[in-house]
């Protein structure tokens, strides 16, 4: 990681006709985003991630505070946000292609940037096999579907090999398997180019594969937990394994030798749910919790989310062949274990001491 | 009517209303962007105004410019009357605020992500509206026609400001006029299907002239 890339201040945002009460729709008190890490934005719809990215991405102005790109406020200066736009690009939710090819939509940005029609070339064809669409410069964007579109955006963006890559739910319109491979694109790009990534996403598993570090936010304000399987507080260690308390007498236990605040987050796929009184339960070990199924949803990808609300409260990712075998079901109880392996540290705070969740 | 005087019409109606096209389209379009990219205090009665302009008749704009441009009018020592370039002004007023209203609405269907994506991938805020006008630029080519279309079918302000006079400012609708006064109807009705004629060719021209890869027509 490099020097701050971005650095927010008291930045805030309002969008008009906001309440007196509450006049801003965004605001937050610091923030630096280094070079070349990837951030992911966790939260709620209305949280504020879009229009974070909105700010970043220099299209829309701050109402009070200052947002430093490359350690200048382009906004002191009249053709400032154009210039800073030229190395901070965001792709959004549902990306606008416009009317022509796909070979004209990628080369968009790079014929305005008036690089070389060999360099455009070479670049599109580059981006376009990123995304798996090579040889499809030819097709007009009319007769793409919604997940060909979002990738000939996301070669649009790659292309550009922009300093910043900014992403609002970039794998949304995908099927799980190419969601996972264009995960795969964005962290090479971001090695390959040192491009900073940050993205919004509703999946928090996503979230922890893809990133260095996680931002949560609700109401248009950073907080400390958005989400379950995320946990906050003092960490205690015996040296070999270390651990924070989620409730009274109940421990999270980690690997590694960790002291002070610390907020941890658990991968939805990497926890087990297994029916409490069933034959496949497992003896106690660490990172053992009770609870009831809450909600169970479908996903693409042959796995259910199973919400589990107990002692604490998790969401895992499960098979269905599992969910079957196990014989989980909405109000069953069910123990959850995870391997203290799987809990990774995403804030550390050494020294200081506060609340846990 | 002989060959050379219905030929010079036709090159009246062409030249003075395609003119009158061209110079509208050119202030009506930029307005329009303008409308559709901004909500501001006063917006609604721009347009309403705009509205009520589109229904204003022919004869009544005609008038108002005869008052400017007659001798005794502010606009007098100009010279003006009678003459194709007044024909032209005249026209333009006419066709101004349909071409507004359908560049407007253009414009205004054209997604606002357009914009926002040209911005994004580098474009200054003019590239970014020759973008958006790029993306409407069929629509926007209905309404430019629509305009020519208004203008060349007219008669008051052709009449009232051309005054039909032969070989100068007699166009194809005045000379429609002045057959039918003359009870010269099957003359009127030839002229009228090369009116619609003449249209039709035009339209057609332009149409395939610009038609991109991947559009409707």
């Amino acid at each position: 990681m490099g020097a701050p890339l971005y650095r927010l201040e008291n930045l805030a945002y309002a969008y008009p006709g906001r309440p007196a009460a509450s006049p801003f729709s965004l605001e937050l008190d610091e923030l630096a985003i280094p070079e070349g890490e990837i951030l992911a934005l966790v939260g709620p719809n209305g949280a504020g991630k879009t229009t974070l990215l909105m700010l970043l991405a220099f299209l829309l102005r701050p109402a009070r505070g200052r947002l430093e790109f490359r350690g200048l406020d382009p906004w002191a200066a009249a053709d400032g946000a154009a210039a800073a736009r030229l190395g901070a690009v965001l792709l959004t939710h549902h990306p606008y292609l416009f009317k022509g090819t796909v070979a004209d939509n990628v080369a968009f940005g790079l014929r305005l940037r008036r690089l070389p029609e060999a360099e455009i070339a070479a670049r599109r064809s580059e981006a376009l096999a990123l995304v798996e669409l090579e040889g499809w410069e030819h097709k007009p964007v009319s007769a793409l579907s919604a997940g060909q579109a979002q990738r000939v955006a996301m070669a649009r963006a790659l292309a550009l090999r922009p300093r910043a890559l900014l992403l609002d739910e970039p794998t949304a319109n995908l099927d799980a398997p190419l969601g996972l491979r264009m995960e795969a694109v964005l962290r090479d790009a971001g090695r390959a180019w040192g491009t900073t990534v940050v993205l919004s996403t509703h999946n928090f598993s996503q979230a922890s594969r893809l990133a260095g570090r996680i931002l949560y936010l609700s109401g248009g304000k950073q907080v400390e937990f958005g989400h379950e399987n995320c946990f906050s507080g003092p960490a205690e260690t015996d040296g070999r394994t270390s651990w924070i308390e989620i409730g009274p007498g109940l421990r999270l236990v980690f690997a590694g030798r960790v002291k002070g605040r610390v907020t941890c987050v658990i991968d939805p796929s990497a926890i087990r749910v297994t029916a409490a009184d069933g034959p496949a339960a497992p003896g106690a070990g660490p990172n053992a919790f009770r609870g009831r199924v809450s909600r169970m949803e479908m996903t693409e990808a042959a796995t259910a989310l199973v919400r589990v609300v107990g002692e604490a409260v998790f969401r895992a990712s499960v098979p269905l062949a599992e969910i079957e075998r196990g014989g989980i079901s909405l109000s069953r109880e069910v123990l959850v274990t995870f391997d203290p392996a799987s809990v990774r540290i995403v804030g550390e705070r050494s020294g200081e001491s506060g609340e846990h969740q | 009517m002989i060959a050379r005087e219905l030929a010079l019409a036709v090159w009246i109606s062409l030249k003075t209303s395609g003119l009158a096209a061209l110079v509208a389209s050119a202030l009506a379009v930029p307005a329009a962007l303008f409308l559709a990219g901004r909500d501001f205090r006063g917006k609604k009665l721009i347009l309403v105004v705009n509205q009520t302009w589109m229904a204003a008749p022919t004869v009544v704009i005609g008038l108002l410019f005869y008052s400017l441009l007659s001798r005794s009018g502010p606009l007098g020592g100009l010279g003006l009357l009678y003459t194709q370039t007044a024909m032209t002004v005249g026209q333009v007023f006419l066709v101004l605020p349909l071409i507004v209203g359908f560049s407007y609405t253009a414009l205004r269907q054209v997604d606002r992500r357009a914009r926002l994506t040209a911005l994004t991938l580098g474009a200054s805020r003019r590239q970014a509206g020759w973008i958006v006008l790029r993306e409407a630029r069929f629509p926007l080519l209905v309404a430019v026609l629509a305009g020519f279309a208004r203008a060349i079918s007219e008669v008051g302000i052709a009449m009232m400001l051309g005054g039909n006079i032969r070989n100068a400012t007699r166009n194809i609708t005045t000379s429609i006029a002045l057959e039918t006064a003359k009870g010269e109807f099957r003359n009127g009705v030839i002229l009228g299907v090369l009116l619609l004629v003449v249209t039709l060719g035009i339209n057609v021209l332009v149409q395939t002239g610009l038609r991109g890869r991947d559009e409707e027509p």
